[in-house]
This record gives structure tokens, sequence and C-alpha cells, in this order.
């Protein structure tokens, strides 16, 4: 095992070159033996420090940058926290830059959890991320950036490392009050998840290109972040001036000579738009992952068609369960037996059981809610204990946490049939739709808000908002929508903001229980 | 057809497909909204507006050859159409 009195300040290189060493023989030894991500990382840094690990919007970040800027900010970091509890998290703010990844494992090195934040994300937002989970340093992509100018030859690693036990990353999901939960994922659940990644999918190391498609703040970049680097090969991120700019987004997928795409169903569906899309252009590619949403039997069918070097693999879990629980490939077979595609096998040291509203078991083919078991699952939400004892539980000894999805399990084969409550999966985020009606409810004039996602085939896909108001600057509707917007993206993200704003007089249409009758507004519009 | 009958109704085909994408009539009342600054469209919207005009007018609009600024309002979306029906 790396112990942190194997590592010290490098005065001059000979010394330098003595710690490389030890570090090498220890990584391989580690390699073999255990699941240290932090590790194996390090490993790729010392065997071939000039292998491309990032790449981010006409930047590179090399494996030998990664380790010494990443032992840098951790040492940054344990000065400014020397005085702190070892799990108080730093928060680290960027999108999709190589300092975020910095940021994270220099975290991670000097002892402390990481919450990663998006720069989109409303200062609203942010700030009662940061309050509830108790950061008191926060790491931008300038500051992380200027840390590992000043401190660059300051390559000493920290001598202290989190526990098996100890929180990893906490990230922060959509609550139904409209306050973000954050969800603990500790070393243990990371480690499970990403050795089962990398077993099952079988990268090869050094010789893949993977697409990083979500921002870094979203568990979907945890299926390509950690599998990419643990395996030391090359996350390729595509930046938001890409997505925005079709052409641009179409040009940098081809220059990036892709070997693995991590993505939203929705994301591959926009890329299907564009008939070029094709083998021709990503040639090497040969395999999909998918996770964050429904991926449909038309989109499978059209990828095989026009990938056929491809392989195909469904996924889904939940943020609670460390990113993916199950998987599955998707060929024509699978295609033409389920129409409504399945979301696969739960992973090893993993059990999905299907319990009914009185939480007892059901047999197979029932439908009821989807529950998870295992080490992947968390210990639940950042200083949440009543939200934590209402989703998570035991089964014997292992943790075990209720989803809220729906499904039925056939030959242990898992199938998702959409959510219990008011959450929803948009575009691959998941949002609660509480969320953004608390939040429109405390702008001004607003007496009462009502969302609802309309649903037409996933890209077609978006939010309305029902609003009941005063709108006593008698403005008009388009100018209402505009202010209500722009309001509303002050205080969440980019993606919760309805495309599309109803206005009412009066009141919602009621449910005889007395609840907002969500199917008469639905048909109430075109 | 004279040629201001044809863009008039070119004009008013693409009007009538910014609205359903977009959700709103004000794209009719401004003709130079800015469809990005003021929320209209996304770009999830442009991709669905480019493969949506490609289809009813006949014309190549690939999205990879796409620039976002010259899609930036209704009347540069319109001009973009006119010019690409009269080199079919």
């Amino acid at each position: 095992m790396v112990s942190g009195n194997n590592y010290h300040a490098y005065h001059n290189v000979r010394q330098r070159r003595f710690c490389y060493a030890q570090l090498y023989l220890s990584s391989i030894l580690i390699f073999k033996f255990k699941q240290m991500i932090i590790e194996k990382i390090n490993y790729w840094g010392v065997q071939n420090p000039g292998h491309i690990a990032h790449r981010s919007g006409g930047k590179a970040l090399t494996y030998g940058e990664l380790l010494q800027r990443s032992n840098a900010v951790a040492a940054f970091i344990r000065e400014q926290l020397q005085d702190k509890e070892p799990k108080v998290p730093v928060a680290i703010r960027g999108h999709k830059e190589s300092e975020m990844l910095i940021g994270f494992l220099g975290a991670v090195k000097s002892g402390h959890p990481y919450v990663p934040i998006d720069s989109s994300m409303p200062e609203e937002r942010v700030e009662k991320i940061i309050q509830t989970s108790g950061a008191t340093l926060v790491l931008d992509v300038e500051k992380i950036s200027e840390i590992t100018n000043s401190r660059f030859s300051e390559a000493s690693a920290p001598s202290t490392s989190i526990g098996p036990d100890d929180p990893f990353y906490i990230l922060f999901t959509s609550g139904s009050t409209g306050d973000p939960k954050g969800v603990v994922i500790t070393r243990n659940n990371l480690e499970s998840f990403v050795s089962w990644m990398v077993e099952e999918q079988k990268f090869s190391e050094q010789k893949e290109v993977f697409l990083n498609q979500a921002p870094f703040s979203f568990d979907l970049s945890v299926m390509d972040i950690y599998p990419c680097l643990v395996t030391g090969n090359t996350l390729v991120s595509i930046t938001r001036d890409d997505v925005s700019n079709p052409a641009q987004l179409h040009k940098t997928l081809q220059a990036a000579d892709l070997t693995v795409w991590v993505s939203t169903p929705s994301f591959a569906q926009l890329c299907l738009m564009e008939k070029t899309f094709q083998k021709k252009i990503l040639p090497k590619l040969r395999k999909f992952l998918f996770c964050g949403e429904t991926l449909t039997s038309k989109t499978a069918a059209i990828l095989l068609e026009r990938f056929d070097q491809s392989e195909i693999w469904n996924t889904y879990g939940p943020t609670e369960a460390t990113v993916a629980t199950s998987s599955i490939k998707i060929t024509k077979e699978i295609i033409e037996r389920y129409p409504f595609l399945p979301v696969g096998y739960p992973k090893p040291q993993c059990n999905i059981y299907i319990y009914d509203e009185h939480d007892q078991p059901l047999e197979s083919e029932k439908l009821g809610q989807i529950i998870i078991s295992g080490d992947n699952v968390s210990p639940g939400y950042l200083g949440r204990p009543d939200l934590t004892a209402r989703s998570f539980f035991k089964i014997g000894d292992l943790p075990a946490y209720r989803t809220g999805d729906q499904g039925y399990l056939e030959n242990n084969l898992l199938f998702f049939k959409g959510r219990m409550d008011n959450q929803i999966k948009l575009h691959g985020y998941r949002i609660e739709l509480g969320d953004i009606e608390s939040n429109l409810e405390t702008l001004p004039g607003i007496r009462s808000a009502a969302v609802i996602m309309r649903q037409n085939n996933g890209t077609d896909d978006y939010l309305i908002a029902f609003i009941v108001d005063e709108n006593s600057n008698q403005q008009t509707e388009f100018e209402r929508t505009r202010t209500l917007k722009k309001s509303l993206a002050e205080k969440v993200p980019g993606y919760m903001v309805p495309k599309k704003f109803v206005f009412m007089s009066g009141h919602f249409p009621m449910t005889t229980n007395g609840k907002i009758d969500r199917k008469k507004l639905m048909a109430s519009v075109k | 057809m004279s040629n201001s009958q044809e863009q008039s109704a070119i004009q008013e085909k693409v009007l009538g497909i910014l609205e359903e994408i977009t959700g709103t009539g004000e794209i009719r009342n401004n003709l130079d909204l800015s469809l990005f600054d003021e929320y209209v469209l996304d770009s999830l919207g442009l991709v669905q507006l480019i493969v949506s005009l490609s289809e009813t007018f006949a014309i190549k609009i690939a999205p990879a050859e796409v620039e976002r600024d010259q899609w930036s309002s209704p009347r540069k979306i319109i001009e973009n159409v006119e010019k690409r029906v009269a080199q079919k």
C-alpha cells in the first residue's frame, strides 16, 4: 500500500526520481491486487507521463501533469483546511475543464471529498449547495490554475488519503422542496462501480478515447471520467460551445477519434439528426454506453444500422447507487424480442428487488418499486437524516435504497417503467418538478405554479409551466414568459427552466383528492 | 407565383414552424427578436428547426454546416431559407 510516508517533497531531481520509482513499484502492486482509484491514476502519471489524460476546448492535460498538479492542489487544500475535520468537503467549481479533474483528485488526495458545482449554476443555488455541504473552501478553475502554476515544482504527494467508507464525492441533485440534496458516494461505492465497468466493458489500457458529454457535476460523467482515467486512457470533453453550435460539434466529434461513447440517449438522438453521423466519421468507435434516461428501441436500431462495428450498452441506476447498477448489451435480437428495451442485469455484489407498497418483495414479472441493495449503495444524503431514513435501509447486512422508480424483473432482467412520483428525467437530467414549482412560487406576483413534462419522443420532450399570477404590470404573455424565464434562471440550472409558460386565471383544476389535476392541465395545451 | 408572393409564402411557413418549435407567437411580432438571448430557442430547438425546415422546403441544411449566429433571429432564418430555396 502506498503510505503517506513514502511521499516526500522533491527537492532535487534525484530525490524526485527515487520517489517516482517507489510510487511506481507500489502502484504496480496496488494495480494488481487492489481497486484503488487514486493510486491507479497516479500509476499512469509515472508509467507514461506524456500520455494525454484529458482534452477539452483545444487544451490537453497529460497524466504527468495530472499527477503533479493534483498533488499541488492537495498540498494547498491541506494547508487551508489543516484545522478542519477530514470529511469537510471542498467545492470544485467549473464545467468540463481539466482543472476540475485536477481539483477532484487534489481534494481526495488531501483527505477531503469534493462537491462538483457547474459554473452555469445560478449563484443562489450555488450558495444553497455550499451551505448544505458545509464546504468552507471553494476552488474554481482560475484558482486551481493559479495554485498549479505557482506550486508546479512542489509535486509532493500528501500523507493523508480517504478510507474505504469515507466520502469520495458528494453530488447534489434536485430536491422536491426546492432545495438540492447531497448524495454521499464513498470510496468503496465508487470503486465497486468502476471495477465493474472496467471488467465488464473490457477497456484496453492506453488505447481508448472516451467521449465525455455530461458536465462534471452530473453523475453520468463518473461513467466516463473514472473508467477512462484508471485505465490510462484519454477523455475528450465536448464543450458548451460545441453543443450550442452544430457545425462545431460535428467537427469536434470527428476530430476526437473516439473509441468509447458515453452519453445520454438524447444526445445520441440529437447527433443522429445529422445524416452523416455514422461509422465513417467515427471509424474506431467500438462501444456506445448509455445511461441517465430511457433508450428507445428506435434509437438503438438506427445506431446499430449506422455503426455496425459498435456495441450498444444500456445501463440503469440512480445517483444514490453510484451511476449505474445494471447493464445489458443491446443487439438486434434484443430489439426484436423487447420493443420496450430492458435496462439490464444487476452488477456483481448487487441485488435488485421489486417491492410492493407494503415493502414486500414481489414475484417475477410483477410491477412494483425497484429496490437496489449492494456495495454501490450510498450511505445517504448529507446532513439530511430525515430524507436518508425515508429512502435508505438494510437488507441483511447490505445497504439498500428505495429508488422511487417502477419496474419489474423477468428472469433477473430489469425493465424500467417510469417514476412513482413527480421526479422526471429530461435529456438525462434528473429533476423534481416540485423543485421548479417551489422556486417559481418565490418569484414576485406568482400565486401558484405547476410544471409538467410534455413527452414526445425523447428529443422533443420539454417542460411546460402553468402559472396563476397577478400580472399587475399588464404585460403581454411573451413579456411575462421572458421575465419568468430570466428570473427562474437565476435560481435553478438552465435545464430546469420550462420552455413554455401558460398563464391561467383563478386556480388550477383539482382532482377529487384536492391535488392539482395534471392530466387536465396537460390536456389544456396543444 | 411571383417572386414576392413566393417569398411571402416561405416567410409564412418558416414562421409557422418557428412558432411551433418555440411555443410563442412573438416571433411574428418582432422579426429581429434575438432568439437565443431572449430564451426563445435553445440548441436542441435549433437542431429541430433545421430538420423541420429541411423537410418542409426539401432543401439540404446539414446541422454540421450551421453557424448559430446566422440563425439567431426570425428574419435571418427566413433569409437563409429563401436563399437556399432559390438555389435549388
